[in-house]
């Protein structure tokens, strides 16, 4: 059945071709929609990620890391003092007006790290090293972002003012962009104390690197006995800011709309491809019946058709993703196209299909044998 | 003694409930062995169509027996009905229903696959077929590439190339010039052996000369039962 199938869906061309289209322009939409929606998430999380640690300790009643308080001195003990506790980093993460040389200000947001061997931050360099940060008052600014900063010709040694401080950038880095859209600007922690004006021990989070993950939980629970600190961890901290970025925001909503349209446009194109091919081959498929062709037999008909579209308009489809991928990068999009993304978009462009078939299997399964005779 | 291959005692099949009920078949007994040729003719709304598609088990009689090739389809369920369908019978019809897209060779071979056969096999049998109606130059050639008649013999061709024991036909020669008409119908009347009978519902009297009896149906039921040209009659 299947070469029956395939022959009579490739016989009329003009139909073929306009419904593989249909299927990749559908499936792109998908694959480029769900992408987007993960880089969305994984942009609003990228600096829990990268920065990593076990525990995050912070001021009670901070529910995204865009919007932490400072917190005291004092609290770094109060963090560390779980013995599980095997260090503790200091970050700040806080929104400053920089001064373009026209006299305007632009928000931007601090990123403050005390440096690790085991988590390099910033995590992706266009140009210089995480390195060149240790001198004081350096700063890393994101190439996409040069532009909004107003920083004219070569960035490197390029000098911001940043408050009443004044920083050299000394890095550029490749493609970070923040969920808020105000540019990231990267410094050591000292730098960034500076920036944010807070004095020699605070900071916004105290992140804790644990002997053993399993005291997570004890950390956790110490560390809430303090009425002005709460500790998560580092994956509910990430999920509760995802959740309140994407779903808050109602961007991953808009983007769940927008690829179910571009589903349902796909349902109705390849339905309407199959349907008429279906139809148009419905004597053939009665005297098959008649001669002995089982039930599951004659829909194969349509699943076979439906299966060929789906994978060869999907296919083009995921080769379309990946270069709206690459275009998107120019423009400061991220869309991941990750392992599961592919899952779910292959799995969505499966769906449709099938979706798609149900009105032919349906007339295909109504058909009687007699049909031949009449 | 022939070998009975179709035979129905009292069939009735009526369409339609309460006042639109329409009897279109009453007490038709009829049987076609191997070995004969048997023309089913009558008028428009005679009920041969109906009575042709009960015989071949795609339609259930109101009331009334059918047994083909040994199996009682009036009392077996829909897929044994069809197995029956697949093992013994061959089907070919006005408008031949042959896939487009499919050559001469592929239209054949793919309904041998779909009855078990393995693929070299079936293009094998099927090379076979296409040769023996003469249409061994044209294996690779689509319907849409053959004339009427030589469509016709790829349907002949595909319902030889199972080995049916019964084969059935409707109105084979209504789109045929007279000419290839009667070229089809030699095809067939010469496939008929000790082991298979033809059974063909037609209007087309240049038929009469090939069969070996001619059932005229009227109004639902038998009216006449006529020897044809190649044989000497008998009961229906």
């Amino acid at each position: 059945m299947l070469r029956i199938a395939l022959q009579s869906l490739a016989h009329d061309r003009g139909k073929l071709v306009a419904s593989i289209a249909g299927v990749a322009f559908a499936a792109t939409l998908v694959f480029a929609q769900v992408g987007l929606y993960a880089g969305f998430l994984q942009s609003s999380s990228a600096v829990i990620r990268h920065v990593g640690g076990d525990v995050w300790v912070m001021a009670r009643g901070t529910v995204v890391v865009d919007n932490g308080e400072r917190l005291s001195a004092g609290s770094r003990e109060i963090a560390a003092a779980h013995p599980c506790v095997e260090r503790v980093r200091g970050l700040v993460l806080s929104f400053q007006a920089l001064r373009k040389p026209n006299g305007s200000l632009e928000a931007v947001q601090i990123v403050g790290f005390e440096p690790s061997p085991k988590r390099v931050v910033p995590w992706a360099m266009a140009r210089g090293l995480p390195q060149d940060l240790h001198a004081p008052m350096r700063v890393a600014v994101d190439r996409l972002d040069v532009e909004k900063l107003a920083i004219d010709g070569d960035p490197i040694g390029a000098e911001l003012g940043i408050g009443r401080e004044s920083v050299r950038v000394a890095a550029v880095t490749d493609g970070i962009r923040a969920f808020t859209l105000a540019p990231y600007v990267f410094a050591e922690l000292d730098t960034a104390r500076r920036l944010a004006l807070l004095g020699a021990d605070q900071a916004f989070y105290w992140v804790l690197d644990l002997a053993r993950p399993e005291c997570a939980t004890d950390v956790v629970a110490a560390v809430d006995r303090h009425p002005d600190l709460v500790a998560r961890r580092t994956d509910d901290f990430r999920e509760m800011t995802e959740t309140y970025w994407v779903a808050g925001s109602g961007a991953g909503a808009a983007l769940g709309f927008s690829a179910l349209l571009g589903l349902v446009v796909g349902v109705v194109i390849v339905g309407q491809t199959l349907y008429a091919v279906t139809k148009e081959h419905m004597r053939e498929l009665a005297t098959l019946k008649a001669i002995g062709a089982s039930p599951a037999e004659i829909v194969s008909f349509v699943a076979w058709q439906a299966a060929f579209l789906a994978l060869v308009g999907g296919g083009l489809g995921l080769g379309m993703a990946f270069g709206v991928r690459n275009l998107a990068v120019d423009a400061g999009l991220t869309i991941v196209l990750s392992g599961p993304v592919l899952g779910v978009g292959c799995g969505a462009v499966l769906m449709m299909c099938a979706v798609a078939s149900l009105w032919s299997v349906r007339a295909v399964l109504a058909l009687e044998a007699a049909e031949v005779f009449r | 003694m022939k070998r009975v291959l179709v035979r129905s005692e009292a069939l009735e099949k009526t369409f339609g409930e309460g006042e639109l009920e329409t009897p279109v078949l009453k007490g038709v007994s009829v049987e076609v062995a191997a070995g004969e040729l048997v023309l089913l003719m009558g008028p428009s709304g005679s009920g041969k169509t109906t009575l042709i598609s009960i015989l071949a088990g795609l339609l259930r009689p109101t009331a009334g027996n059918v047994e083909l090739c040994g199996s009682v389809i009036s009392e077996l369920h829909e897929a044994e009905v069809t197995r029956v369908r697949r093992r013994h019978l061959g089907f070919v019809f006005q408008s031949y229903n042959l896939f487009p897209a499919l050559t001469a060779l592929d239209n054949i071979a793919e309904v041998l696959k779909l009855k078990g056969l393995p693929a070299r096999e079936a293009r094998e049998r099927a090379t076979r077929a296409l040769t023996d109606v003469g249409l061994g130059e044209r294996l690779h050639h689509r319907p849409g590439e053959l004339s009427g008649g030589q469509k016709q013999r790829v349907a002949i061709a595909r319902a030889l190339a199972g080995d049916p024991a019964l084969i059935m036909g409707d109105e084979v020669t209504a789109a045929l010039d007279t000419h290839t008409a009667l070229h089809v119908l030699e095809i067939l009347r010469g496939q008929v052996s000790a082991e298979r009978g033809i059974l063909l519902v037609t209007h087309d009297k240049r038929l009469e000369q090939f069969a070996d009896r001619v059932i005229e149906i009227e109004d639902g039921q038998i009216s006449r039962v006529l020897p044809g040209g190649a044989g000497t009659g008998a009961a229906a």
